[in-house]
């Protein structure tokens, strides 16, 4: 049975490495994507929120953000695009591979293609459930990604 | 319908536990859970120095305990409608790939296949493995260990549902409704289960683990490498230990050579969600 006892270094393993879709809130620079490498940016005209209830809410839209990570193979980088609600549901995601060859661009594409066509789900909090199975407990990189482009669409 | 008052939590294994039951688990009740898991974490964990998976390492055998047979015939089973892909003598290629004792989280070699598992000699209970060997039961024994806790809360009389991480054997009076969590965004869900009492659901995903670049805790044992394709599975089945088991073979082998295990499944692949005509619930793909 694989047993952590430390299940912290496996999220902070999880966070630093995981696809590093990450890459785009704290990872350095890369000089061939500068323009659009390491930030978010809204595509769509923003929302304004009027309420004023203590929900978070977020400026509706389509953000975009690219991560780069380095491999054995050199430098690689995908890009995330994301339809936020205001509510803070996301409706699409597409990851875009940027990979130049090789096993790298091949595995980006199977991921790519394998999560694209199936994030769009139903939000657990209008379900009438009384658990959850999945991943939350050890996940890291691709929703610390999400969470760092929300934070950035925070009305 | 009284409701349940009694809600535990704690850590074990590396995950949270909620316990719920229809009556207050005693405190002596509640030293023979931590009692058990502590014994299982003893006999089994990989990342124990001083455990059984060490001794048997160093090319002892060992004798693993109550219900061991149960956990390794079900390995038996599991090994052969994947064509071995899923073997408990995979520990080895997962330390190469990083996910070792000391949590280096860095491949520091080449996938290596594990060891034959008809290399491993059985004699009850007790098990011995070629020298060097690594067991890792990650593939079932979650669900193994879920199904002993609860079956001892209802030797003890309780109504109970018990719940390491969204693995869930469910013994209580009603059936439940159960999220099944969108792979990539924990608000979200894919579809919900239904559980009967009686039943077991359990879950895995490769993401759940993972530590790098297509490093994740889901190896091909033929080959040693992480497993492609398949995002993620649950699978209810009667009890945890197969529900497990059978989530992690859906990684490898078509719903279909799993239909002797009495299973229903649901799965996320690169072609999109899909699950078996029996799934109890619905799914939203």
């Amino acid at each position: 049975m694989t047993l952590p006892r430390t299940k912290k270094m496996v999220l902070s393993g999880a966070a630093v490495t995981i696809l590093l879709l990450t890459a785009a809130c704290g990872g350095e620079s890369d000089d061939s994507t500068s323009d659009s490498g390491s930030s978010s940016e809204s595509t769509t005209d923003a929302v304004e929120d009027t309420s004023s209830d203590a929900a978070t809410t977020y400026t509706a839209g389509d953000y975009t953000a690219e991560g780069s990570y380095q491999t054995p193979g050199g430098q690689q980088s995908v890009e995330v695009e994301v339809t936020l609600a205001e509510d803070g549901t996301i409706s699409a995601v597409t990851v875009t591979p940027q990979a130049d060859g090789g096993n790298s661009e091949q595995f980006q594409t199977k991921f790519a293609g394998g999560i694209a066509d199936e994030v769009v789900g139903t939000k657990i909090d209008d379900l009438d459930v009384s658990k959850v199975s999945g991943s939350s407990l050890t996940s890291g990189g691709f929703n610390a990604a999400i969470d760092e482009i929300k934070d950035e669409a925070a009305a | 319908m009284k409701p349940l008052p009694e809600s535990w939590r704690f850590d074990a294994i590396g995950t949270v536990w909620t316990i719920d039951s229809a009556d207050v688990v005693s405190d002596v009740q509640r030293a023979a859970v931590a009692d058990l898991v502590a014994t299982v974490d003893r006999t089994w964990s990989r990342f124990r120095e001083d455990g059984g998976v060490a001794r048997l390492r160093a090319g002892e055998s060992v004798d693993l305990g109550p219900e061991a047979a149960r956990l390794l015939g079900l390995y038996d089973l599991l090994h052969d409608v994947t064509d071995g892909a899923v073997n408990p003598l995979v520990g080895g290629g997962l330390e190469v790939l990083g996910y070792d004792a000391a949590y280096t989280l860095r491949q520091h070699g080449d996938p290596v296949a594990a060891p034959a598992w008809s290399s491993a000699t059985r004699d009850g209970s007790v098990l011995t493995v070629p020298a060097g060997a690594v067991l890792d039961v990650g593939a079932a024994g979650k669900g193994w260990l879920v199904d002993r806790v609860a079956a001892l809360l209802v030797a003890g009389g309780h109504s109970t549902t018990v719940d390491a991480g969204g693995d869930i054997a469910h013994h209580g009076a009603a059936p439940i409704r159960v999220a099944l969590e969108h792979p990539r965004d924990p608000t979200m869900a894919v579809g919900v289960a239904t559980l009967e009492p009686g039943k077991a659901l359990c879950g895995s995903a490769v993401n759940r683990r993972t530590w790098g670049e297509g490093l994740h805790h889901v190896l091909d044992a033929r080959t040693g490498a992480p497993t492609r394709g398949v995002v993620a599975t649950w699978v209810v089945a009667t009890t945890a230990a197969v529900a497990d088991g059978a989530a992690t073979a859906l990684f490898f082998a078509e719903p279909d050579r799993l239909v002797d295990l009495g299973i229903a499944a649901v799965w996320i692949d690169a072609t999109g969600l899909h699950s078996t005509p029996d799934f109890p619930g619905e799914v939203f793909a």
